[in-house]
Parts: structure tokens; C-alpha cells; sequence
């Protein structure tokens, strides 16, 4: 699928522009290149073409020198992505350098970032839950931020459209505070995992174990093959497996010929014309030559990603606008939100000693939210709740490490298979703050003469309560579950780890209180459309990225039947 | 003349300069363990040799290659030169004297230069005292990590450098790069070895 057109010079005017490839930036360009649109695809960084461009695909260990670790000197660049522990020789080019894109932390706040077409829907996680009313309703019902504009039936056949086509594997259960989605097969647990699934299940009624639900293709579709079990993801997948921007949306968009990306484009503010009340265009900062070129059109998609569409927006300023384009409300950069990561326990499994499994599963179990989900399961300790992530496996000679032998016995007893291992770890909803924001700081400015950000947010005691929760519950559930050596374990991340950013530039039913109407249009410039995390009125306890897809194929059919009611 | 002075005197008639360091290691047979046979690019002599040495006596050869045959000592003196900060790697010297002078308190030499027994005792002890890692979650440690000794670091770096080399992935290990569908309950003796990816 070479041959993406770039050359956007030709053409100063579009029917629409969408800020940023990644997933909800793919979504946007596919729907609207499908439904006609010529549209333009402004990429901050570099084109990265499927497959053509995943120089460390196929590595294996010992075709590099350091074995897939990165060097010093490459990490010196990225530092903050380096926090996460997920940065190597075999991904470090999908990860952006911090030091080209420097940030303030009030207080720690890790922003992993990935600067090129695709951007992090190459490196992200895959797990794909629905939302349910649970989440949509959560905020009206205990007063914390906003209320949502939708409803769970609002959005629910924009679920399946997008399921149909990204691929989600699963099983279905039929649980309301987890709607199912349109599933391709699941994964298969491995033997402890079932194991464990029917303990938990028999002494804790109301809790499931479930396979996680995830865009790995596990049956082939629409030209793409189905995951082979390498878990080498983020180098970039050869069978187009996951689902990437690269492997699947911008694809068909570029099928339509409607489609033209522009990389190195850094999107610096959005153009309001006065006079017709509406934006007319996106001006961008060629990243390379630093020149500042205009591009028109007359719908513009912000999918640049939490902050970066955050940053844009504060940066269009105008004589109406004189704080950010949009923000009336004073919201925008406001109620910032994380999910909390790394809370929990893991413990060991004594049996199937006789038992091991073919293939690195790229997934794991999930164990759905059971508190406050009913009367019955109301907790006084806390608003909101969590699930659980986690899996089981083997260990390996990795685990010779911390075991107190060494030479020919230790070194021959490391060839066959270890102890089975298990772990849950946590992840808990993040109620909006006002409190926990973005903001621009104009006095340090960027080399491209854009003014930085600062970040300043952290987890607050609700957040912390559920974290508490989390891991007295993972003890409980491991030990109930007959693991052996079991070890809580909470690494008090700040807000970033989770890479769920969402929130500051939220959707609402008031203008006065909220960035973004239902249908994801900025209140006072309908034209402009913001359909990445920043939309988020409310972070849910699970995964984020099926519902931006989801949202974004609503907002995108929304803004081509409006165009055509000639409303925009 | 007696007989070790004749074998000098045959060696030094051959005169090759090749054949010095092996004759030098000959006379001085005590300390042939600690004889390296590669140049290292970024630690000194000595800390090489206190890496060789550990690593064989972590690793030694058996029926399946040993430390030294997988050129792990090299590895190591890769990554410490290149993974490494400057302040990692200072902190990694500090450690690796601290180790040597506890070896020679208690064995009267570095531990290069130890015998086999003493080798084994002084890791006995070290093991004992080194802390341990965390259980590790998608590849980074679960809850805050304490400090470990320099002896379990450089042993989890040997494992490392041994298990991830070319003939122990490919030839020892079960080696798999496209296994296909996820199969998760599966006779142990239908793979015998674990997978090396």
C-alpha cells in the first residue's frame, strides 16, 4: 500500500483536515476520504508506511549487538519515554525524542508521546472495552464534573461499525457494566488461567475472569492476516494483526484517492475567521524547514491526541477567542485524567508442572469492574471502581536471577520451563478535576516558536482509595484462588503511566461548563470537530481507544450530513 | 639442568614473540583462570577478569556451551560500556572493588584469582546478601525495587547474555519465531525445553 499522496503543496484547500494519524486521526481520514471528502492528513512527524517501515520486525535476539537494549546515548533523548520501561533498540524509532519536545511537570507526569504517521496506535495496548451506562451516567449521578451528552444507545451502533471493521477478539458474556462487542474469536486462556478463572468465580459471586477482549485478528479479515503469537507488536506488524492506522484506516483511505497525508506538518493553531463565525483553516509549521504554511477547508478534525489537541486549541487564539479556540466555558486544559496503573499482586500457581503452552500470547485475562456496579456492591470508600488486568505464564531463565545458586546443576536446570506465575494489576477510573490541567507557557517556547506546555495534575484521594482497594483485593483474590508466595505491589505512579490521557477539552450538554457538544463539535465552531481523549467527560475504568474510534466514526458521519444540509 | 629450566630454554630458542603470553601463563600456571583471551573495549583488565571469571563460574561449560564459549564476558563488557550512564557505570566500578576487597579480606585475593573452592564459597556467601529483584509486570518491576548487589546484577546479566545468544536461542532452546495461534494448555513433554523467545 505505497504510494500514500504527500504532495499538499499543489492544493492549499481541502474539504476537511484531520490534525494527526494515530487511531482516532486514522478513523477520521477514513471515514471522511470514504464518504467523499477530499481530505488532508497533517502528521507532526514522519511517514511510516506499513510494513516498508518496520526495520526490526523480524529481530531476534542476537542479530543485535546489545540484544535489543537501547544505548545510553539513545536514551538520552528520552528520557521521560524511557520511564515507562517499554523503550529498546527494536522500538526506540516509534517513540519521540522528549528533548525535541520539551514539557513542564508541575508534578510528575509522564507524556509518552510518538511522533510519526500512525503515532501510538503502532505501539498501544489493544485492549478494546465498550463503555456501558455505568460510565456515561457515573458523572450526573454523583455530581463529579459534567454530565455526558450521550448515552450508551447513542453510541452503540458506532461500537459495532467500528468493530467490524478494526477486528476485536472476544468473548461474550453479557455483562451490563460490559457490553460486548462484535467479536472474533477469543484467545485461549492457558491452564492456570482456567484454573484460576474457576476459583475467583466460585468464591467471589458477581467477580469473571475473562480473556481480555483486544484488536488482535484472531480470524483473517479483509486482507489482513490473524496474529501468530510473536508478541513483537511494537516493532510493527508484518501480518497487519493489530490494528494500527498504518495496517487498517489509513489504508482504506488512501484506497478512496481522496486522501493526501502531509508529514513533518505540526499543526500550531487553528485559523477562526471572524466575520463568518467558523474556522477556514489549519496553520501548520513545516517541521523541517520551519516555514509556516495555511491549509483551508471546511470541516477540521483535532486528533493530535489529548494534550497536543489541547495545546492547539489554546494556541488559536483570536479576538473572540482570546483564551483558545472554543473555550467560553474556561474548561479547556481542565480535568485532565489518567487511569492509575501498576497496583496489585502476583503470586505463584503450584501444579500443572507437566503442562506449557506454544505461542507469546499478546493479551492476557481481564477481570471486569464488580464494585459499586449495583446496591449490593456499593462501597462507602469510594466513587467509581476498577478492573483488572493480569495473566499467567511460566517462568523462565530469567527468574535464575534471584534463585541462590549458581553454576552446571543452576545453569542446566534453566533449559526447561519454571514455576507458573500469576498477576493482576489494576486499573481505577480518574474522576475530572478541575484542578489537574494543561496550560501554555509562553515564556519558554519550543524550536519551532510554538509556547510549551505545563502539566500539572496527580492523582487525588479518590483515586488513591480505589488504589488501596486494588491491592487488598488482588491479595485476597490470589489467595482465594489457592497462589502461593503472593506479593502486593503498588509503584505509586503519578498520572501518565496508564497512557490514557483524557479530559481537557471535554464534551457536554452546556456550552458554560463544557468544550464539546454531543456530536463532538467545538459550541461555538461547529466546524471543528475534537474526537482523541481530549473529548473525555469521564475516564471509565477501561480502555479508552475503542470508544475514540467509535466516536470519531459518529462525529465524522455527523459533519458530512450537516456539510450536506449545508449547516457547516 | 633440571627440567623446567630446559622446557624455558627450548620456548625461548623458538623465539616466537606468539608464543610469549602462553609460555608467560605456563610459568605462572596458578593464575591461568584469570588469563583473557579478548581485549576489552570498555572495562579495565582486571574488571574483565572479574567478569569472565564470574560469569564461568555462574555458567560453566556442561554438556551444553558454557559462559565463556557463548562469549558472555564480552557482551557484558558491551553493555556496560553502552547501556550504561557515566554515573551507572562509575557506580558499577565502585561495586566491583567493594567485591574484590571483600574477596580478598576473606580469601586473601580478588576473585579472579581465587581456586574453584573459594570461588564457590565467596558466592555462597554473596548470594545471600545481595537483595533480589522484584517480580517484573510487562517488562519493568512490580512495586518500588531496593538496591541489589552488584553480584545479582551481573549474574541476571550473564543470564541474560547467555540465554539470548545466538546458539543457546536457536540450538539449545526451543526456538519458535512464528508460532501461530496461542495454544495455552499443552503437554510440557511435547516442547521439553522452554521457548527461547
Amino acid at each position: 500500500m505505497a504510494n500514500f499522496n504527500i504532495d499538499a503543496k499543489q492544493n492549499m484547500t481541502y474539504d476537511a483536515i484531520v490534525i494527526g494519524s494515530g487511531i482516532s486521526g486514522g478513523w477520521a481520514a477514513k471515514e471522511l476520504c470514504e464518504k467523499g471528502l477530499k481530505t488532508l492528513v497533517l502528521e507532526r512527524g514522519r511517514l511510516v508506511e506499513h510494513i516498508v517501515d518496520y526495520p526490526t520486525m523480524n529481530n531476534d535476539p542476537w542479530d543485535l549487538d546489545l540484544r535489543g537494549a537501547a544505548t545510553a546515548e539513545d536514551m538520552k533523548d528520552r528520557q521521560v519515554v524511557a520511564r515507562s520501561g517499554f523503550v529498546g533498540e527494536n522500538n526506540k524509532h516509534f517513540y519521540a525524542k522528549d528533548s525535541d519536545n520539551p514539557y513542564k511537570e508541575e508534578k510528575p507526569f509522564l507524556w509518552m508521546r510518538a511522533n510519526q504517521m500512525g503515532g501510538r496506535s503502532l505501539l498501544w495496548g489493544k485492549q478494546c472495552y465498550r463503555w456501558s451506562d455505568l460510565d456515561f451516567e457515573a458523572n450526573a449521578k454523583d455530581g463529579h464534573g459534567v454530565d455526558w451528552p450521550i448515552r450508551y444507545k447513542d453510541i452503540a451502533p458506532w461500537y459495532t461499525y467500528v468493530e467490524k471493521f478494526a477486528g476485536i477478539s472476544g468473548e461474550a458474556l453479557g455483562l451490563p457494566q460490559l457490553p460486548d462487542s462484535h467479536f472474533l474469536p477469543p484467545m485461549e486462556l492457558n491452564c492456570v488461567e482456567k484454573d484460576v478463572k474457576t476459583r475467583i468465580e466460585k468464591e467471589f459471586p458477581g467477580r469473571n475472569m475473562i480473556i481480555g477482549r483486544v484488536a488482535h485478528l484472531t480470524v483473517p479479515l479483509n486482507g489482513r492476516g490473524q496474529c501468530q503469537s510473536r508478541n513483537r507488536c511494537d516493532r510493527g506488524c508484518p501480518y497487519g494483526a493489530y490494528f494500527s492506522s498504518n495496517a487498517v484506516t489509513l489504508p482504506a483511505a488512501n484506497a478512496t484517492g481522496n486522501l493526501t497525508i502531509r508529514p513533518f506538518s505540526i499543526a500550531d493553531s487553528i485559523i477562526y475567521d471572524e466575520e463568518k463565525g467558523k474556522a477556514v483553516g489549519v496553520r501548520v509549521i513545516d517541521s523541517e524547514t520551519k516555514e509556516t504554511i495555511e491549509y483551508y477547508a471546511r470541516i477540521i478534525f483535532s486528533n493530535a491526541s489529548t494534550i497536543n489537541t489541547t495545546q492547539i486549541l489554546l494556541n488559536s487564539t483570536s479576538n473572540r477567542f482570546e483564551n483558545g479556540l472554543g473555550n467560553d466555558s474556561g474548561q479547556l486544559g481542565h480535568n485532565l485524567m489518567d487511569h492509575t496503573y501498576r497496583v496489585g499482586a502476583m503470586g505463584k500457581f503450584d501444579g500443572h508442572h507437566d503442562k506449557y503452552y506454544k505461542g507469546r500470547r499478546p493479551n492476557g485475562i481481564y477481570i471486569p469492574r464488580y464494585v459499586n456496579i449495583d446496591e449490593k456492591s456499593k462501597t462507602d470508600k469510594f466513587v467509581r471502581g476498577f478492573g483488572y488486568q493480569g495473566g499467567a505464564g511460566r517462568a523462565n531463565w530469567d527468574a535464575g536471577a534471584n534463585q541462590e545458586a549458581f553454576g552446571a546443576e543452576f545453569k542446566d536446570s534453566l533449559m526447561t520451563p519454571g514455576d507458573w506465575e500469576f498477576f493482576i494489576t489494576g486499573f481505577a477510573e480518574c474522576l475530572p478535576d478541575y484542578d489537574n490541567k494543561v496550560s501554555l507557557d509562553k515564556d519558554n517556547l519550543d524550536q519551532w516558536g510554538r509556547p510549551t506546555l505545563v502539566i500539572d495534575a496527580e492523582f487525588k484521594e479518590n483515586e488513591l482509595a480505589i488504589n488501596r482497594q486494588i491491592q487488598i483485593d488482588a491479595v485476597e483474590m490470589l489467595e482465594k484462588a489457592g497462589l502461593k508466595e503472593i506479593v502486593g505491589f503498588d509503584n505509586k505512579h503519578g498520572m501518565g503511566y496508564g497512557i490514557h490521557e483524557m479530559g481537557t477539552a471535554r464534551m457536554g450538554r452546556d456550552p458554560k461548563t463544557s468544550v464539546l457538544n454531543a456530536t463532538n463539535q467545538v459550541h461555538a465552531v461547529k466546524n471543528v470537530f475534537v474526537t482523541d481523549g481530549a473529548c473525555m467527560t469521564s475516564s471509565s475504568c477501561v480502555n479508552p481507544s475503542l470508544t475514540y474510534m467509535a466516536l470519531t466514526a459518529r462525529a465524522a458521519n455527523h459533519a458530512v450530513s450537516e456539510l450536506n444540509k449545508k449547516n457547516l | 639442568m633440571e627440567r623446567r629450566e630446559a622446557l624455558k630454554k627450548s620456548f625461548l630458542v623458538a623465539g616466537s614473540a606468539a608464543l610469549a603470553p602462553s609460555l608467560l601463563s605456563i610459568l605462572q600456571s596458578c593464575k591461568e583462570q584469570s588469563r583473557l583471551n579478548w581485549k576489552p573495549e570498555f572495562l579495565s583488565i582486571k574488571q574483565a577478569e572479574l567478569v569472565s571469571s564470574l560469569v564461568d563460574t555462574i555458567l560453566p561449560k556442561t554438556t551444553t556451551p558454557g559462559a565463556l564459549d557463548m562469549k558472555v564476558d564480552m557482551f557484558i563488557d558491551q553493555v556496560f560500556g553502552k547501556v550504561y550512564s557515566e554515573e551507572g557505570k562509575k557506580a558499577m566500578v565502585i561495586e566491583m572493588e567493594a567485591f574484590d576487597a571483600r574477596s580478598t579480606e576473606k580469601f586473601g585475593d580478588r576473585f579472579a584469582e581465587l581456586s574453584s573452592e573459594n570461588k564457590t564459597a565467596f558466592l555462597k556467601e554473596e548470594e545471600a546478601n545481595c537483595g533480589k529483584f522484584n517480580g517484573k509486570i510487562w517488562g519493568t518491576a512490580a512495586g518500588e525495587q531496593d538496591p541489589v548487589g552488584f553480584y545479582r546484577t551481573l549474574k541476571s546479566m550473564a543470564l541474560w547474555g547467555y540465554f539470548s545468544s545466538e546458539e543457546i536461542g536457536l540450538n539449545v532452546l526451543n526456538y519458535d519465531p512464528v508460532p501461530g495461534p496461542y495454544q495455552g494448555c499443552i503437554p510440557l513433554a511435547d516442547v521439553g525445553n522452554t521457548w527461547s523467545l
